[in-house]
């Protein structure tokens, strides 16, 4: 068990180093070093020549790298040049808006999902079924930036059930607060909603197909059990692992549903680094978002080793 | 649906009612239906709705093909190659850049590759394509290690013939129909990352007509005006959902085949 988990780790490990290379490459690219735009097109040579040794744009590319990621392991990610600010710090003052709208949208979507699903699969080829397969199928579709306009004109102003924009951390009022991300987080939840309905689906039709089924009907149990005991548990194991992917297009999700309902989030944030070039900012904020949905997913994984008994048995058996 | 944007994409080389980029400023937000020389109406500049749906097609099939097909092209080769050479530090190398390139958030990646190249239709492009690589890669690796020990591959190589030649003539017949299947059904989200990306004004840029950039302009008065943002919406929404659709249909009659 120890070994997976090590062998899960370490696999995690090399695989965040690889998008540290790529992430560092790509942003070479941008034409002009930071140091010119910082300055801008009328910096004097010597200003430039000067910045960049402050910066260490003058050494070599592969120190370049190394410094940089030596500042990564020391959660270090350098200081943006639009803000002024270090990155952690802009992130931190950030986060909590789009840690909200993600986890909101994840719960949201997973009710939805398990309860559709189940419904979906023990009444196979009924209206309940094709009402999810038309849901899975106009949720994968429909853009977030258009729903979420929509829900603008419609929740927001005519029915005047939330307010059209902004964000109220929770400090300043709890019904405040769960308002102002209750938009965002359904819009980016039906997003969700598809895939995670489809895994739920098929998974539940394949636990109700297998003998320990008949087993439990046999005994007489209650159908409620039987669904809710026995087949759940064995059928939420690769929903679980879905979950885990789904969050890394969630927090993609969260730029362009940011940006829709004005919510002062890490979205915006790069969406900021993006326009302004900032180089250091995005790159920062690229590791940052990529290395906490590589975490989430080798938790995920982690997790389902302990639910899943036939990987715990496989690992004892090693 | 997938005929209707096709359709509307050749129509937008032959015929838009005016000419997309007219302005005409005594014209401005007139309602769906309410002029018949406007049928889906005009905007805050007057420009014809109806025009700038069929023109905005144009980005729509030109970025997602080109680049679904760079992707999937590169994606393709890199996987063939990891496939082939199988257990050398080559093959370890893509493979772990793949899984790189697949651990990035999708519209971060994206962003990224805007950032590094600039905004506009050839970043957009390079952006999707980079995020398409990764799919097809692996469904290439792991086809290619699949298929290994069916007979006919084995004979292939018994008589040492070149890799190269092995991967065209005998892998490539039993790859294509995946690939093809797997290239329809990536155009939809491809669709789906332009119009994002437009939508943040990060792709097509102004004045020309895309169906985010629509999108991303009638924020400023859809308050008053909400029909501004319907129509490109619907017109995203009914393309994506077609090439899904034909995506998901295509694998259905493929895994059919393949049982039967």
């Amino acid at each position: 068990m120890l070994s997976y988990i090590y062998k899960r780790t370490s696999n995690a490990v090399q695989v965040l180093l690889f998008v540290s290379i790529i992430t560092f490459a790509v942003l070479q690219w941008i034409p002009g070093d930071a140091a010119q735009l910082i300055l801008g097109s009328e910096a004097t040579p010597e200003n430039l020549a000067r910045l960049r040794t402050a910066l260490g744009l003058d050494r070599p590319w592969y120190i370049q790298y190394w410094h940089w990621l030596k500042g990564l392991v020391q959660f270090d990610l350098g200081r943006s040049y639009v803000f002024g600010q270090d990155v952690v710090t802009l992130i931190q003052q950030r986060l909590p808006v789009t840690i909200s709208i993600a986890v909101f949208s994840m719960l949201i979507a997973s009710t939805i999902a398990i309860v559709l699903g189940i419904l979906a699969a023990i009444r196979k080829n009924t209206m309940v079924d094709y009402l999810a397969t038309g849901i899975m199928q106009l949720g994968s579709a429909v853009p977030a930036f258009w729903l979420g306009m929509l829900m603008i004109v419609y929740f927001g102003l005519e029915l005047k059930w939330f307010p059209v924009s902004g964000y109220v951390p929770p400090d300043r009022g709890l019904g405040g607060y769960l308002n102002s991300i209750a938009m965002p987080s359904i819009v980016l939840a039906i997003g969700e909603v598809g895939m995670l309905l489809r895994t739920v689906r098929t998974s539940m039709l394949e636990a109700l197909g297998q003998d320990f089924m008949d087993m439990a009907k046999a005994k007489g149990l209650s159908s409620f059990t039987i669904y809710f005991k026995y087949a759940l548990r064995s059928a939420m194991i690769a929903p679980i692992n879905v979950m885990g992917l789904q969050f890394a297009k969630l927090v993609g999700g969260t730029v362009v549903v940011e940006s829709v309902f004005g919510l002062p989030g890490v979205g915006r944030l790069i969406l900021v680094a993006v326009e302004q070039r900032d180089v250091f900012l995005l790159q920062g904020l690229v590791m940052f978002v990529t290395a906490l949905v590589i975490l989430i997913s080798l938790l995920v994984d982690i997790a389902v080793m302990f639910i899943n008994p036939r990987i715990r048995i496989e690992m004892q058996g090693e | 649906m997938t005929a209707m944007v096709v359709g509307l994409f050749l129509l937008s080389f032959v015929y838009t009612p005016h000419d997309p980029n007219e302005m005409q400023l005594t014209m401005r937000f007139i309602g769906p239906g309410e002029n018949p020389r406007y049928i889906l109406g005009t905007d805050y500049f007057g420009r014809d709705i109806l025009s700038r749906i069929i023109y905005g097609s144009r980005s729509i099939v030109l970025v997602s093909f080109v680049a679904v097909t760079l992707g999937s092209v590169v994606g393709s080769l890199l996987g063939a190659v990891a496939g082939m050479v199988k257990k050398g530090p080559l093959s370890a190398i893509i493979m772990r850049a793949i899984d790189g390139l697949m651990a990035f958030p999708g519209i971060l990646l994206a962003m990224m590759m805007v950032a590094a190249i600039g905004k506009g239709q050839e970043g957009a492009i390079v952006a999707i394509s980079v995020f398409m690589i990764p799919p097809f890669a692996r469904l290439v690796y792991s086809l290619i290690l699949d298929s290994e020990t069916h007979l006919f591959i084995k004979a292939a190589s018994s008589y040492n013939i070149s890799r190269c030649r092995l991967l065209f003539k005998h892998y490539l017949p039993l790859l294509l129909p995946r690939l093809i299947t797997l290239f329809t059904a990536c155009i939809g989200t491809a669709i789906m990352i332009e119009t994002s990306l437009s939508f943040l004004g990060l792709g097509v840029q102004p004045p020309h007509a895309s169906w985010g950039l629509m999108l991303n302009e009638a924020r400023q008065h859809f308050l008053q005006y909400p029909y501004l943002a319907m129509t490109p919406g619907i017109a995203i929404a009914l393309s994506v959902l077609g090439f899904n659709l034909l995506g998901d249909g295509l694998n259905d009659a493929l895994s059919k085949r393949r049982s039967r």
